[in-house]
């Protein structure tokens, strides 16, 4: 349900990007939901369809959602390996069970085009 | 470029920008943790489930340290001001922050209660601020508050799967509390898998298993918020 807020949030910029560049149309938005930042896509997805199309600069926004899968790193031996079914048990290289996730908590405004 | 035929129209701009969506917020609550230091706080977010019984810990830590160190709360819940009664009835300072529907605390939020907090205060200094966060393992997870310390509490009858079912939660944390120890003979509640899996997410965390009403463990609890305080 933040995923809301988050949306507010990302109006809030982009109406403030709009101003900096004179722009008085968004086009598209890329945005970044990385795998571990506790971002439901689709809600998100939800929410800035409903929210946007009540601002004349967004109504007609595309938002595009990038999502890197889960990268693992190995605290032993420093493998990175990805994988989208969860946590392997065991580091596919040396075996120990010390993987960590690297990275994946962000979200990130990546790009925005605008007319 | 238009979508339709590839066309470059003068007037079209591409952006980048590549900041995080909690830049509004992060940076408010870098203004909240000046705050807090400005009145000689630390401060903890603490984060669990409905029920876990963090407003349980605090009354419990308010009477075994009320008297040696300054304590404030800040109480996060959706409606109500029970919880920031429970507090009050032990004699310190209270704010309660209802969100009104929404599952999670803000930065914006925290600091509207820090201000009430501070005109609760007669010498404007504290040592010991807690945060106690809307009841939710997920939402609260998001949200930088200013906070020094994070706690990320489970209780025994919720079960040991938490850490892997809510990974952000740990992995933003630095403590993992185990509640409700008094409860383990009646729950089948493997503490090694909750901190196994607890410790892969973020090896960084600490752990402790605390009753809070049986007094188990409290002493380590007790011991961590003295040496903060320092």
């Amino acid at each position: 349900m933040h995923e809301i807020s988050l949306v507010q949030g990302l109006l809030r910029q982009l109406a403030e990007l709009a101003r900096q560049h004179n722009s008085r149309a968004i086009s598209k938005v890329r945005v970044e939901i990385g795998p571990l930042s506790g971002i439901v896509i689709d809600s998100f997805q939800f929410g800035f369809e409903v929210l946007a199309a009540e601002e004349k600069l967004t109504s007609e926004a595309l938002l595009e959602i990038v999502a890197p899968p889960i990268q693992y790193k190995c605290r032993s031996c420093g493998h990175v390996c990805l994988d989208q079914a969860g946590a392997p048990d065991a580091c596919p290289e040396c075996g120990h069970n010390l993987l960590m996730p690297d990275g994946g908590g962000d979200l990130i405004l990546l790009q925005v085009e605008m007319v | 470029m238009c979508d339709d035929c590839g066309c470059v129209s003068p007037s079209h701009k591409v952006v980048a920008v590549n900041q995080s969506l909690l830049a509004a917020n992060d940076a408010l609550a870098e203004k909240n943790r000046e705050h807090i230091e400005e009145l000689g706080a630390v401060a903890i977010n603490l984060i669990s489930g409905p029920g876990s019984g963090k407003t349980t810990l605090l009354e419990k830590t308010i009477e075994r340290l009320g008297k040696e160190l300054r304590i404030g709360v800040i109480e996060g819940d959706i409606e109500t001001e029970r919880d920031a009664e429970r507090i009050r009835a032990k004699g310190v300072p209270v704010v309660q922050l209802t969100t009104g529907g929404a599952c999670h605390l803000d930065a914006a939020l925290v600091h509207k209660g820090i201000h009430a907090l501070e005109d609760q205060l007669d010498d404007k200094k504290l040592d010991l601020l807690f945060i106690e966060n809307v009841g939710n393992l997920v939402c609260p997870a998001t949200f930088y508050l200013g906070e020094h310390q994070r706690v990320v509490m489970v209780s025994v009858p919720e079960g040991p799967d938490k850490p892997a079912k809510y990974p952000k939660a740990f992995i933003g944390a630095h403590v993992f509390m185990i509640s409700k120890t008094d409860l383990l003979p009646y729950f089948d509640f493997s503490s090694e898998m909750a901190i196994k899996d607890a410790l892969q997410l973020n090896p960084n965390l600490t752990v402790m298993s605390v009753s809070a009403t049986a007094g188990d463990g409290f002493d380590s609890w007790l011991a961590y918020l003295r040496f903060l305080c320092q």
